[in-house]
């Protein structure tokens, strides 16, 4: 995904002001000119600065034809998509039911839906998806105490 | 000498050697494996290394990312997909030699000049380091803050052939770095009363997404793009290699020097000091023709050359806290997580560690020959590993390691934000590794920053007034200024040109998976 730079140039304009903006709520100190405010401020005017030369290149290129925003040829296709999707997806499923169903379940789900969307056999998806819950489970969990969530399993483990 | 036998003992421990040849076998792995990158290797350990202690854990990132660029070169050379981006320079010279039939040779110039080009940059590790870090003992807030700056602008200037992309990278690394307690004042800035981002963000999950999570999006895409892969026969691959040697060894010694030189420069790794080792190569070599046709020299040279620069890029990393590539940015995080903050006092406090590295240096670089090896004899399976369940894996994996760096689904969040982010930045051609220089650095370059302005009042002359801070300054500013009249003239001769094309050798994620 290819996003013209002048597009790119706004958003890191609107972002660096508003980051310049926050910095007046900063306490100051009297007596004293240069605060926590100072060097944010100055990362803020050096980010307006690249920001207006990438306005300015973004419309030049947008006048010799350029769109506005190019996809990659993959995005007109839906399994594609779907395929670039899955791996974020993944992710927030996790950030979402981790702490009600547990580590074990859910990543023993995940892994499965996920190898069986790109393609593999049922019969060898399952047991890795089974070993490989539990490894990871056993490594983390229990030789290096990374309170994973327990969720469905709590009593039980 | 006392604190060396002590890192021998360290180094030795048959748990340590354990870990160690753990780790050399999986950056074989990861480094084979194409559109699996060495940064990405060293992202996945931390989670592992986390509890160990110092010198398992440093020894297993160094072993690792040293093993990795190596076995990139397998690939190149059997399919002409570069396991890593440090292999993409040669890899169409080596698949050449490869259809000419001389595959054995190839291989086996690989691994022995990666394993000899890694050692001279061990030795010069070895030798600036300490001398380095004497010096540097005598810096205060001033050189400190120079330092840093000229580190980022050398990451912006080498890193990118678009200095503008550069600098919003570099700039949005040290914006993100900003969030937390603020060093100097203590007071919280951008935490919108959120006691996780009063943490700040914690710069380990932000690798993993952008180093391993935005690999994953690309290689979810490309998974069903892949035809079915033909490793050829391979034999004995170290007949010949002497001859190479007494042949080529000017391009030995002349790719190890430039690639140690340009590891040390922060911002650029083993990538670019093989891109730009070929180029030389080619510049200087009595039969420029013969390049492009299947033709050792160049190969001899930037195979030396990105292994040089692996350790290279430890010198300043371990002498100033300044990362001289992604890998070393990683290792300052371990070596804060580890109460070992980087710099010349490390030396002094805490010798044995360093040592402790160099030895474990040495000793990747001697065990790489016959791993590499037995990569070399183990490529056919390694590849025939089904990426389909390889994806998903590593991105379990990811998911546990970002939880285990803050405990929390924080951790998760920053590494599914950057992840996200790192693929769109690259896919716009704005470089990722300035961003994540900003973001390892932002601290130590306000602190030094502010505390400098305290200091001097609020002026600036004091900047200057100290005879190796003043001359940083001087140097930095010229940067600085030669940057600005490049681009001056670029937008006037024509301002509508430069919108597309980006330095393509230069990206340090890989377009490796997809054979062009």
């Amino acid at each position: 995904m290819r996003v013209n730079d002048a597009l790119l140039g706004v958003v890191l304009l609107l972002l660096a002001s508003a980051m310049i903006w926050l910095t007046a709520y900063f306490p100051s100190f009297p007596g004293q000119d240069y605060g926590p405010a100072l060097f944010p401020r100055l990362l803020g005017a050096g980010l307006i600065l690249c920001a207006l030369l990438l306005i300015r290149r973004g419309y030049a290129a947008r006048r010799q034809g350029e769109a506005w925003v190019t996809l990659a040829p993959w995005w007109s296709r839906p399994g594609l998509v779907v395929s670039f999707l899955a791996m974020p997806m993944a992710v927030l499923a996790y950030l979402f039911f981790a702490e009600t169903l547990g580590f074990i379940p859910l990543a023993f789900v995940l892994l499965l839906a996920l190898f069986l969307w790109f393609g593999e056999r049922p019969l060898r998806a399952l047991p890795v998806a089974a070993v490989a819950t539990l490894l990871i489970n056993w490594f983390f969990s229990d030789m290096m105490r990374v309170p994973l969530p327990r969720g469905l399993l709590t009593g039980i483990l | 000498m006392d604190a060396v036998l002590t890192a021998f003992g360290l180094v030795f421990d048959p748990s340590v050697m354990l870990v160690i040849l753990g780790a050399a076998v999986f950056g074989m792995f990861v480094g084979a494996m194409p559109g699996l990158t060495a940064t990405m290797a060293t992202a996945l350990l931390v989670p592992v290394t986390f509890f160990m202690d110092p010198v398992p854990s440093l020894g297993a990132i160094v072993t690792a990312t040293a093993m990795a660029i190596f076995a990139g070169d397998i690939p190149a050379a059997m399919l002409r997909m570069p396991g890593t981006p440090a292999s993409a320079a040669y890899a169409d010279e080596s698949f050449l030699m490869t259809k000419k039939g001389e595959l054995d040779l190839n291989l086996g110039v690989n691994v022995v000049f990666s394993a000899l080009g890694g050692i001279v940059g061990v030795v010069f590790l070895v030798l600036c380091a300490p001398a380095l870090a004497e010096l540097a003992l005598n810096f205060s807030s001033f050189e400190y803050f120079w330092l840093a700056c000229l580190g980022l602008t050398c990451a912006v200037f080498i890193g990118t052939g678009n200095p503008v992309k550069g600098f919003v990278s570099l700039l949005i690394g040290l914006s993100v770095g900003c969030i937390g307690i603020d060093p100097a004042a203590g007071v919280p800035r951008f935490t919108f009363d959120n006691v996780d981002l009063m943490s700040g963000v914690n710069f380990i999950a932000v690798m993993i997404g952008a180093f391993a999570v935005s690999e994953l999006l690309r290689g979810g895409v490309a998974l069903h793009q892949e035809g079915h892969v033909i490793v050829p026969q391979v034999g004995n691959v170290f007949r010949g290699v002497g001859g190479v040697l007494r042949r080529y060894w000017v391009n030995f010694v002349r790719g190890s020097l430039l690639g140690t030189l340009i590891g040390a420069l922060p911002g650029a790794g083993a990538d670019i000091a093989a891109w730009v080792s070929y180029a030389v190569s080619k510049r200087f070599s009595r039969t420029p023709e013969k390049f492009g046709t299947g033709h050792l020299e160049g190969i001899v040279e930037a195979t030396s050359s990105n292994n040089s620069a692996v350790a290279g890029a430890w010198i300043p990393a371990l002498v100033f806290g300044i990362p001289g590539d992604s890998i070393t940015a990683i290792v300052i995080g371990v070596l804060y997580m580890k109460g070992m903050n980087p710099g010349p006092t490390v030396f002094t406090e805490n010798p044995q560690f360093i040592y402790a590295v160099f030895i474990t240096f040495i000793l990747a670089n001697l065990i790489m020959v016959p791993l590499g090896w037995a990569a070399i004899k183990s490529m056919k399976q390694v590849l025939r590993i089904p990426r389909a369940l390889l994806l998903p894996l590593i991105l379990l994996f990811c998911i546990v390691g970002a939880f285990a760096m803050t405990n929390s689904g924080y951790g998760i969040v920053l590494m599914l934000i950057f992840g996200v982010l790192g693929w769109f930045m690259e896919e716009n051609g704005i470089p990722v590794a300035p961003m994540i220089l900003g973001l390892v650095l932002g601290e130590m370059l306000e602190q030094n920053f502010m505390t400098s302005m305290i200091k001097s009042d609020g002026a600036w002359l004091p900047f200057f007034e100290r005879p190796i801070a003043g001359t940083l300054g001087v140097m930095t500013i010229l940067v600085w200024l030669l940057m600005m009249a490049r681009g001056a003239r670029a937008a006037l001769q024509r301002p509508a040109a430069s919108g597309g094309g980006l330095a393509g050798p230069t990206q340090e994620s890989s377009g490796a998976s997809s054979p062009p």
